[in-house]
């Protein structure tokens, strides 16, 4: 096949953690391993395409919200600390808002939920819990939830 | 800007997700296990100290549990010999996937690509090392003090004139310890109420240095003049944090060549765009000093920048010269004063004399000051190994960064598993190379760094370059189309192809 070579800038982001996330081809892999999700989930139990998805976005939703939302901190020792108060959310593109990175990752549960809402023909009880997933990762990634900690929820080093 | 072929780039970050998933999930388990079982072990209960905070965070060495030890048979690999175009590499063993290695008594004579031996002066040469053990014999190894005490000699004195000379500064000022120079330099030139904007791809010793000094960090699209200029009318602009008050003074600062890329600073216009705002150059020459420029002074000979215009230059002693150390190079005023409270220059012991007598011997031969035309024949012989290895792999579909006239040469890997592939291969086929990834580079460029020497031969690059065709085709790292050749270089390029 033909190669498509793409350009690989390198950002003006020294955090280590979330450099990553601006180089090309980060995107279709984020897709291709919900897909393969998918794939493999249809395939280990068998279920039905709907209730795969449901798992898909259930998984998806558990896992972001751990590692972009809730862990704090790099894991490099280089840093020194000046992460430790930041999810991995707060540290992307140095903290700026609105940014490419930020609409793809907000975009992509929407899209989930509506993939996963149609194909189990919008049935209880898999509407409610997809709401609530879609719903909390959402508001999580909003702009006026920078830094906040509701309660002083997560708010410990 | 580095080409990458799309497949690539996607595969490469799901390899690194693979990777740091299971890594996650494995440390997970741990955790879990421990916590179940923390009742009955006397070791955990030892450990359950509460209240306290773990000196250590679990996550911060994530990385080199996870990974780096499945691969570090491919990192700090021991030699027998000196660092010369061929030297003896050390066999090791593991039984247990890496976890330990275990050296053995057998050597390899391998072609040397991965050491920064620019001028081959890291072996014996005939004029240097006779005077090293005469300043041996009568000055011994160390002086075991300070710069300030007892620990300064005349070949200290003379060196740092001969620097000074070398480089085109009125002054200049050593430091036993290259990483030193920056990380104990920045802070003393610059504080609170400064600012400093750095470029992206510093290393290591400029970013701690620029941390430690307590003055504002910015930093700038790596090589890129225009972001340069954009920060520095921004940070002008909005003047410091909170009080918007106007900065104390502003250091920018780069290198003259980037260790991880080969690439040459753009130094001409970002010296203009200092000089327009008023700027403060800082030129970290550890890599190109004695290793480019007609007479081996540098990017500013290189690149025709007057030294007058770069208001700091810093270089290190332990590439070009084969020694160890660094060196500041300014106006008088400033070495004055970086002699008068700069640590590394008050508390720390002063460079070896031999070592100082090794640099000054071999910036003798550099200038021709030995009576041959040896230097003159390195540096020619340094720019053309370099020139035709460069242009030979791009030829054979690598992707290779950096500059014409660099030495220092990154292939592009890209993938995590080829990236010990390709050094177990080359080393198997007695090939050195020096294989980096993330973090020293971004995590989407692994690459190999191959550094040429000027004690290379042509016949020692073309074998080199035999063995890293063939292990490129075997790993699969040849992303370029190959160029295919129709002139007289047809019958070189049938040889090594």
């Amino acid at each position: 096949m033909a190669k498509l070579y793409v350009q690989a800038v390198q950002p003006a982001d020294l955090n280590k953690n979330t450099e990553w996330f601006m180089y090309p081809g980060v995107w279709t892999t984020y897709i291709l391993i919900l897909f393969f999700s998918w794939l493999l989930v249809l395939s280990v139990f068998g279920c039905t395409p709907g209730m795969a998805w449901t798992f898909v976005n259930l998984a998806h939703f558990a896992m972001t919200y751990h590692f972009f939302h809730w862990k704090k901190g790099t894991p490099f020792a280089d840093d020194q600390g000046m992460y430790n108060r930041l999810t991995w959310w707060e540290q992307m593109d140095n903290g700026k808002q609105l940014t490419r990175n930020r609409k793809f990752l907000t975009v992509v549960p929407l899209v989930l939920y509506l993939i996963a809402l149609h194909t189990t023909d919008y049935q209880h009880p898999m509407l409610f819990l997809n709401t609530i997933a879609v719903v909390v990762l959402v508001v999580a990634k909003l702009p006026n939830m920078h830094k906040v900690r509701i309660f002083g929820i997560n708010a410990g080093n | 800007m580095v080409r990458v072929p799309f497949v690539t780039a996607v595969t490469t970050v799901f390899s690194y997700g693979v990777i740091f998933g299971f890594g996650h999930l494995r440390d997970w388990f741990r955790a879990l296990l421990r916590s179940l079982f923390s009742g009955h072990s006397p070791a955990a209960a030892g450990t359950n100290l509460k209240g306290y905070a773990p000196i250590c965070g679990g996550q911060e060495d994530f990385y080199y549990r996870r990974f780096v030890r499945r691969v570090q048979d491919c990192f700090w690999r021991p030699i027998a010999s000196k660092p010369d175009a061929w030297f003896d590499v050390v066999e090791r063993y593991s039984n247990d996937s890496n976890k330990t290695l275990h050296r053995t008594t057998k050597t390899s004579r391998c072609l040397n690509l991965g050491s920064y031996n620019y001028l081959g002066f890291a072996a014996a040469d005939e004029y240097c090392t006779p005077r090293v053990i005469e300043s041996l014999k009568k000055y011994s190894a160390s002086t075991c003090s300070v710069r300030v005490d007892g620990g300064n000699t005349k070949l200290h004195v003379e060196l740092e004139e001969l620097v000074a000379r070398f480089v085109g500064k009125p002054a200049a000022i050593l430091f036993g310890m290259g990483y030193v120079t920056n990380s104990a330099i920045i802070p003393a030139l610059i504080g609170k109420g400064g600012l400093i904007i750095s470029d992206s791809l510093n290393h290591n010793s400029i970013v701690n240095g620029a941390r430690g000094s307590g003055a504002s960090v910015q930093v700038f699209q790596h090589n890129n003049p225009a972001h340069l200029e954009e920060v520095l009318r921004e940070q002008i602009a909005g003047g410091q944090p909170r009080t918007h008050r106007r900065w104390k003074k502003i250091i920018v600062i780069v290198e003259g060549i980037y260790s991880m890329e080969g690439e040459l600073c753009k130094l001409p216009e970002i010296v203009a765009v200092c000089k327009k705002y008023k700027a403060y150059t800082y030129l970290d020459e550890a890599h190109s000093i004695g290793a480019v420029g007609k007479t081996g002074r540098g990017v500013c000979e290189l690149l025709g920048v007057d030294p007058a215009d770069v208001d700091i230059m810093m270089g290190t002693f332990t590439k070009s010269f084969g020694s160890c150390g660094g060196y500041i190079a300014a106006s008088k005023e400033i070495i004055d004063h970086l002699k008068h409270i700069c640590p590394a220059h008050i508390y720390a012991t002063s460079m070896s004399p031999p070592a100082v007598q090794q640099v000054i011997s071999a910036i003798e031969v550099i200038l021709g000051e030995d009576g041959s035309d040896r230097g003159a024949k390195k540096l020619a012989q340094i720019r053309e190994n370099s020139n035709f290895f460069r242009s030979e792999l791009e030829k054979m579909g690598f992707e290779v960064l950096g500059d014409n006239d660099s030495p220092v040469m990154p292939i592009m890997l890209y993938n995590p598993a080829k990236m010990p592939a390709f050094s177990r291969e080359c080393l198997r086929q007695k090939v050195a190379i020096v294989t980096v990834s993330f973090p020293a580079t971004p995590l989407l460029l692994a690459r190999a760094r191959i550094c040429i020497s000027a004690s290379h031969s042509r016949e020692d690059l073309i074998k080199g370059l035999e063995v890293i065709s063939k292990v490129g085709d075997l790993v699969g790292i040849k992303y370029l189309p190959v160029e295919h050749e129709k002139t007289t270089s047809a019958e070189k390029l049938k040889k090594i192809q």
